[in-house]
């Protein structure tokens, strides 16, 4: 069952994207913690990997909500048309 | 034992492996549940394979049928197009694997071999192995690589959303591992747990112990029956997430 102008396969897009957030912010914490401990430099790899964890949830999230926005949009058209 | 070690009793995998001449055998609660649920998945199918003429053989492979044109039509078609059907095995497989090995979890004595990181992150790299042939496959290497960079983005950004876009599709398949094992774990250790209230509460005082063991047994009960929709849910959101990345990359835009 699919709610508003989203597909089922949205939804579970949607779902994904808060897990993915946290995993992306995880593995690059964990990431610059490992060469932090490698290079001796603690805090600022840690920092930078949290930051950088941070951008690309922030990216994921943009790009999903962009992609669906544009097959909402494709939706709607082929509607109009009554190429559907 | 406390409460935290009965707990962890229950979710743990626990290795009773034996050493042959040096080589050690790993064998655990998990590992003979994968093993169990293989062997009867094989031998069950093969059976329904063979085309019995009784009620019951014929029940089954309509059963099976109609379970197979489920997984082509529901979520292989859908998501992959018609290229997709060739692949259409494998979602099989895996659906009623997951399923399966949950389900085993439900059963006294057994485990839930997918709450097991291992065992889930070995599913979620067949995926992702799955998700790098389609998109090698269809596009060869140089348009698999060219996939990953979204239409209209400036030549000087390419060194950045690049690596971006291969970190994300990796972390896709990473999220399909811990979300099955997220969920299988904290079911069962939800269902440790209320059942502990009656021996937590018990503690304090016999007479509250039997005041809880009704509304203990009857959320265990509700629990129980969440689980096996989760088993359903779960093996049905993990073949439905691979078809979805797996047919994002055969259908770039």
């Amino acid at each position: 069952m699919a709610f508003g102008p989203f597909s089922k396969q949205d939804h579970l897009e949607i779902t994904t994207l808060g897990m993915e957030f946290a995993v992306s912010e995880i593995l690059c914490t964990g990431a610059g913690y490992w060469l932090d401990q490698k290079c001796g430099t603690f805090p600022w790899c840690l920092v930078g990997g949290a930051a950088a964890g941070f951008a690309l949830g922030l990216y994921q999230i943009i790009r999903a909500a962009r992609n669906m926005a544009q097959q909402t949009k494709f939706k709607k058209v082929e509607t109009k048309d009554g190429r559907r | 034992m406390d409460v935290a070690e009965i707990i962890s009793h229950h979710i743990l995998d626990h290795d009773w492996g034996v050493t042959l001449s040096g080589f050690r055998l790993p064998i655990t609660t998990h590992t003979v549940t994968l093993f169990a649920v293989s062997v009867i998945l094989l031998l069950g199918l093969h059976w329904i394979s063979l085309g019995r003429q009784s009620r019951s053989g014929r029940l089954l492979t309509t059963l099976i049928e109609e379970y197979v044109t489920f997984i082509r039509d529901g979520i292989v078609l859908p998501n992959m197009g018609q290229e997709g059907k060739r692949f259409l095995p494998y979602f099989c497989t895996l659906f009623l694997f997951v399923l399966c090995s949950a389900l085993a979890g439900l059963i006294p004595n057994m485990k839930t071999a997918t709450a097991n990181i291992s065992v889930t992150a070995a599913l979620a790299l067949c995926s992702g192995g799955l998700i790098l042939y389609c998109g090698l496959k269809f596009h060869g290497i140089a348009g698999f690589l060219k996939g990953f960079i979204p239409s209209g983005t400036p030549g000087w950004l390419v060194p950045l959303i690049f690596p971006l876009e291969v970190i994300s599709m990796i972390i896709k398949v990473c999220v399909l591992a811990i979300r099955l094992f997220a969920n299988m774990l904290s079911g069962h250790m939800v269902l440790i747990c209320l059942l502990l209230i009656i021996f937590v509460v018990g503690q304090m005082h016999i007479a509250a112990g039997a005041g809880a063991l009704l509304p203990a047994m009857g959320l265990e009960l509700f629990m129980t029956l969440l689980e096996l929709l989760v088993a359903f849910l779960q093996a049905y959101v993990f073949t439905l997430l691979t078809s979805i990345f797996a047919g994002s990359v055969i259908h770039t835009h």
